[in-house]
C-alpha cells in the first residue's frame, strides 16, 4: 500500500496520479482519499486494516494549528492523526506532498 | 535563481531567506508586502527591520500590483511574504486576485536576477474554516503549486532547519 499524505490542497491525488500514470477511472477504482474524515476513535486499528487493503491511501495532515476547543473536533483530530500513523505503519511506501512536491518518508518511490 | 521558501509561523523561514539572499550578488531588495495594521503590524515591520539591518538590504513597499513595482534590474530580490500579498490581492478594493499575484512575481522573474519567495504554511490544521477563509486557502495553494513547480529550490524551514524538498543548495 502506498500512503500520501500532506497539507490541504497540495496536490496529493494529482501528485499519485501522475506518477503512477493512471486514468481517473483508475484511480478511483485503486484509491480512497479524505481518510482523515473516516477516522472514528472506536476502533481505528481495524480501520486502519480495512483501508490498507487499498493500493492507495491518502489523508490530509490536519494536526497543525491550535488544538480545538470543541471536545468532539478535538478527539477527531487525535483520532486522525493516530489513523495516519497506523497507516503509514502498514505501508510499502510514505510519500508526504507539499506544495506539489512530493518527499518519501518510507520505502521506495512510487512508479 | 528563483527561491520558495516555506513554513510555518515563526518556523525561522525569515532569517533563513534573509541570510540566503543576503549571500546573493548586486542590489538587494526587501519587497515588503505586509500593510501594516495597528500597533501589532507596526511592531512586526519593526522586528523586520531589525532582523535585516546589517544584512544591506533596500526595502521596498508594495502591496499589490508586483507587475508594476519600482525594482532594479539585475537585483536580488526577497519578497515577504506571500500569504500577505495574496490575501491584498483577493480581498483589497486595489487587488486583481490570483492572475496579479502570478503576474507579479512572473514580472520580478524577468527583472531581478534572483528571487526569493517567503510562503506561509497554512494548511495543516484542518478546514473548519469561513468561505472566504477557505477560498483564500484554495487560491494560496495553488499559487504554492505554481511557484514550487516553476521554482530551482523549494525549502521548507521546520524548527530553523532547511529541509530540502526540490533542488541542490
Amino acid at each position: 500500500m502506498i500512503f500520501i499524505t500532506g497539507p490541504l490542497f497540495s496536490g496529493k491525488k494529482e501528485y499519485i496520479r501522475n506518477a503512477l500514470g493512471l486514468s481517473e477511472e483508475a484511480f478511483f477504482n485503486r484509491a480512497v482519499w479524505d481518510v482523515q474524515d473516516l477516522a472514528d476513535a472506536a476502533d481505528l486499528e481495524a480501520l486502519a486494516d480495512a483501508l490498507a487493503q487499498k493500493e492507495i491511501v491518502i489523508a490530509t495532515e490536519i494536526g497543525g494549528g491550535v488544538v480545538p476547543v470543541d471536545p468532539v473536533e478535538r478527539s477527531h483530530r487525535e483520532a486522525a492523526g493516530r489513523l495516519a500513523c497506523l497507516l503509514a505503519e502498514r505501508a510499502d511506501t510514505v510519500v508526504r506532498v507539499c506544495c506539489g512536491l512530493p518527499q518519501l518518508l518510507k520505502g521506495e518511490w512510487p512508479c | 535563481m528563483f527561491t520558495l521558501v516555506i513554513g510555518g509561523s515563526a518556523s525561522g523561514k525569515s532569517v533563513w531567506a534573509e541570510e540566503f539572499v543576503s549571500k546573493q550578488p548586486g542590489k538587494r531588495i526587501y519587497l515588503a508586502t505586509m500593510q501594516p495594521y495597528g500597533e501589532e503590524g507596526f511592531t512586526r515591520v519593526k522586528k523586520h527591520r531589525e532582523q535585516r539591518s546589517g544584512k544591506g538590504f533596500d526595502t521596498l513597499e508594495r502591496y499589490t500590483d508586483l507587475a508594476h513595482a519600482p525594482v532594479p534590474a539585475g537585483s536580488s530580490v526577497l519578497l515577504e511574504d506571500l500569504g500577505n500579498l495574496a490575501a491584498n490581492e483577493l480581498f483589497s478594493s486595489e487587488g486583481g486576485g490570483t492572475e496579479a499575484v502570478l503576474e507579479g512575481i512572473e514580472f520580478l522573474l524577468r527583472r531581478c536576477d534572483n528571487l526569493t519567495v517567503v510562503a506561509n504554511e497554512l494548511f495543516s490544521g484542518g478546514r473548519a474554516y469561513a468561505d472566504d477563509t477557505l477560498r483564500y486557502l484554495r487560491e494560496l495553494a495553488r499559487i504554492h503549486r505554481i511557484l514550487a513547480g516553476k521554482a530551482d529550490l523549494v525549502v521548507e524551514l521546520v524548527c530553523g532547519q532547511p529541509n530540502l524538498l526540490k533542488g541542490v543548495d
